[in-house]
């Protein structure tokens, strides 16, 4: 049977092509069918989850039906009460699969938890979303029917950008008019043709012809080389043109389906810092991060007076924040040490930038100081990225 | 609203239309000058072994005749069939098929592409006796030398099942290549159970070959590493009338000056780089290596069955291993005995008596250029049987193939009677 991981040849742009001409119809001629999106929906994820990939097919059916009822029973129970313990809970089931399927590698050497999928993680971000702005009295009207279609929209299921419940709702329950609408198609197609040069051409050249070969000097060289310094260059080049590539075509075929889907990378090497890389890299993630985990702990913090100054508490956040972001990635001591690295540079961050507004005038600040900063912030990442690679620990092994 | 439409979409689909009325269009593409041709015959490049105009190309001429095997074509030294053909102007050019981890099965599906060049032409194949290895051919090397152009050529040209078919449909169905494409390995298995492939099929291959051999059109001239440098370099070393006392005592005084690092006559840099950090480890490290069973034999049997049809005449070379070294490893002589008595036996038995059996000149010093490769007086000897082989006129072979040779039971006989 055939099957396909999402955007990975022109075949599958072909299918993609075809499905989304009756879309395209509809919505030209001010309608959505709403029973044909959720139609190809299905037909794409049998496509990616199907044939030689149905136990993954299963566990996806078996998590889709485990969280749209969790989901739902919450939102239930919350239109009469609100009590924390009930809510806490909830979050925990939301994301206990999730945990399991990214503690069992760590557990059993390398084996891969049976109820995996490819895009287990971006699914419980959107019901953890959804629960907490239950909590919070913002999302009222819930549809378990339309929680299903949020999750499974199949252009974003693998690898997201992480949209939110109220603002793909507003997308879905509404036409676009003519006009936006040539725009979004325009937009789309130039994303897609965005998304062939950065995926297949400059993640090619940088991932498939030179990684192999500069991985294989530095693993000869045993130690620091100067091929490891290419290592780490060319997997940042690679990291970030793959997945930017592969986000703009999850974007611009949601634009085809009148879904502005939000953007996930804004030229995150041009950051000056490395709290503006992330409101520039990977977006949606660390956006929902920011709201769903920092703002919560920062909240929680501050009322129940944990800590006695605000700015301790900003760090201490910072560091459990991107320290669960490392444990996301996966439970290796690399990704954790990514994580726990990436917090304290974002504490690092905040005391310079206090430190410089404390003494206006002293430090220079010029356009060369800007270029130095992007280049020490782009190196860091870089190096952080090296480490993210999971290529030292490669070294480690051999040697 | 139609022209907005055309706008946006009109430049993606006439580049779309463009390029598909390109790529599936029965034209060729490309045309390889005599500099791409020379420069491929030496180029060792896996893009050429793979790829076929570059073959076709050059193979369409006589001068330049198939050498196929495998590692051993990159120890350009003195005595390298290249070498000493750019020196002494032969008549002939060694076109180099062979690199790392090419086997008889990656040779019989890389001919393929070029079997109306090879029909009753003449060719060198050097055996190793490396590849008979119980497990055969490895996969991840097959498929590094494999381009589904092979597959889908093969494919095409069946016409009545034959036990070669349905074995090297089944051998290509083992390897991870062979089920690459869904049609492709659709196909394999039609063939693998006696029957023709559909219809359908047919025409897809059709298709499919076009497109890749656009692909291998534009571009397989644009990877090949460029070794005429380095042979033009080794050439000037040699006396310029061949005499063979002369040259073998070259041979000698090379090998003597290159194998000073190591008391097993191996080339110095080789040692350096592959041995000597774990030359410990490889004390009787191979005792109980065998080169007598092996699906290899079968691969084999298929290049051979290729070579029969194409009615092609043959010279195999069998290197011996470098003795001193095999000592250290415990590698068994007996068994290395064993092995040439068999695979003598499937040359002979069918036909095949052009063969230069070196196998016994293993403690002849400088010989190989390392553990197992030819080196300074080893390619020097074959040159004996090469050069007379390829610039004399040869008797017609008669080949009577067996197909015995694809049985398991032959894959695993250990022994031969005399």
């Amino acid at each position: 049977m055939l099957s396909f991981t999402p955007y990975e040849n022109p075949m599958y742009f072909g299918i993609l092509g075809l499905a989304l001409l009756p879309i395209v119809i509809g919505i030209l001629c001010g309608k959505r069918f709403h029973w044909y999106e959720t139609l190809i929906s299905v037909f794409f994820l049998v496509l990616t989850f199907g044939g030689p990939k149905i136990t993954q097919g299963l566990a996806l059916i078996t998590y889709l039906v485990y969280e749209v009822l969790l989901v739902w029973v919450y939102t239930s129970y919350r239109k009469k009460n609100n009590q924390t313990w009930i809510f806490v809970a909830t979050v925990i089931l939301a994301i206990i699969p999730l945990v399991i399927v990214k503690l069992t590698p760590a557990i059993q050497e390398g084996k891969q938890a049976i109820i995996g999928f490819l895009g287990i993680s971006y699914l419980t971000f959107k019901a953890v979303q959804t629960i907490m702005e239950s909590r919070d009295g913002v999302l009222k009207d819930f549809s378990p029917w339309f929680f299903l279609q949020f999750l499974v929209f199949f252009p974003t299921i693998s690898s997201g950008p992480i949209d939110r419940y109220r603002r793909f709702k507003r997308d879905y329950d509404h036409v676009p008019k003519q006009e936006k609408y040539f725009q979004l198609l325009q937009k789309g197609l130039h994303n897609i043709f965005m998304g062939f040069v950065y995926k297949y051409m400059l993640a090619y050249v940088f991932g498939t012809m030179w990684l192999p070969k500069l991985e294989h000097y530095a693993l000869m060289a045993h130690g620091l080389s100067w091929s490891l310094v290419g290592v780490m260059y060319v997997y940042s080049m690679y990291l970030f043109f793959d997945f930017a590539g592969y986000s703009l075509f999850a974007i611009g075929t949601s634009y085809f389906m009148g879904i502005e889907t939000p953007i996930n990378f804004n030229a995150p090497f041009k950051s000056h810092n490395i709290k503006e890389f992330w409101n520039r890299w990977h977006m949606t993630l660390s956006f929902w991060f920011r709201d769903y985990i920092y703002m919560r702990l920062v909240f929680f913090f501050m009322k129940h007076k944990v800590f006695k100054s605000p700015k301790t508490t900003a760090n201490v956040t910072y560091i459990i924040n991107m320290t669960i972001m490392g444990f996301w990635h996966g439970v290796t001591w690399y990704y954790i040490t990514y994580g726990i690295l990436h917090g304290v540079a974002l504490v690092v961050n905040d005391w310079w930038l206090r430190y410089k507004k404390g003494h206006p005038g002293k430090i220079p600040h010029n356009k060369f100081t800007e270029v130095f900063a992007t280049f020490v912030t782009f190196n860091f990442v870089c190096f952080t990225f090296l480490l993210f690679s999971g290529f030292l620990n490669t070294m480690l092994i051999a040697k | 609203m139609a022209k907005k439409l055309f706008l946006i979409f009109g430049p993606v689909l006439l580049a779309a239309l463009l390029l598909i009325a390109l790529l599936f269009s029965p034209f060729k593409m490309n045309h390889m000058s005599t500099k791409t041709e020379d420069k491929a015959a030496v180029a060792l490049s896996p893009n050429v072994l793979k790829g076929q105009i570059i073959k076709e190309s050059a193979l369409s001429h006589k001068q330049f005749v198939p050498f196929f095997g495998s590692s051993e074509f990159s120890r350009f030294d003195m005595a390298h069939p290249s070498v000493l053909a750019t020196k002494y102007q032969r008549r002939y050019t060694p076109f180099l098929m062979g690199g790392p981890g090419t086997q008889s099965l990656t040779h019989y599906f890389q001919m393929q592409l070029v079997t109306s060049q090879l029909k009753n032409r003449k060719a060198v194949f050097v055996i190793s006796p490396q590849w008979f290895v119980k497990k055969g051919a490895r996969k991840d090397a097959f498929g590094f030398y494999y381009s589904p152009m092979q597959s889908a050529t093969w494919l095409l040209s069946r016409k009545a099942s034959s036990a070669e078919d349905r074995y090297a449909a089944k051998r290509l169905l083992n390897m991870p290549s062979g089920k690459a494409n869904h049609t492709i390995m659709m196909a394999l298995k039609r063939v693998a159970d006696g029957k023709q492939i559909t219809k359908h099929e047919r025409t897809y291959l059709v298709y499919e070959m076009r497109l890749l051999q656009h692909e291998d059109q534009l571009f397989s001239d644009l990877k090949m590493k460029n070794n005429q440098g380095k042979i033009d370099r080794i050439a000037k070393q040699l006396p310029d009338h061949y005499q063979l006392k002369d040259l073998d005592q070259l041979a000698v005084a090379q090998g003597k000056q290159n194998t000073t690092n190591n008391r097993f006559d191996i080339y110095n840099q080789f040692y350096v780089r592959r041995l000597h950090d774990k030359a410990k480890k490889f004390k009787n490290f191979e005792q109980n290596w065998s080169y007598v069973q092996s699906p290899e034999f079968s691969d084999f049997e298929l290049v051979l069955n290729q070579f029969a049809s194409l009615n092609m005449n043959v010279e195999f070379i069998i290197p011996p291993v470098n003795q001193k070294w095999s000592a250290y490893t415990g590698l068994s002589q007996t068994m290395l005995k064993e092995f040439d008595r068999k695979i003598r036996y499937q040359l002979q038995s069918q036909g095949f008596n052009n063969i230069c059996d070196l196998s016994d000149k293993g403690n002849v010093p400088y010989f190989m250029q390392d553990t197992i490769h030819l080196g300074w007086r080893g390619w020097l000897a074959a040159d004996q049987s090469i050069d007379p082989f390829l610039t004399k006129k040869q008797k017609a072979p008669h080949y009577q193939m067996n197909s015995k040779f694809y049985s398991t039971a032959w894959q695993h006989q250990i022994s031969i009677k005399k």
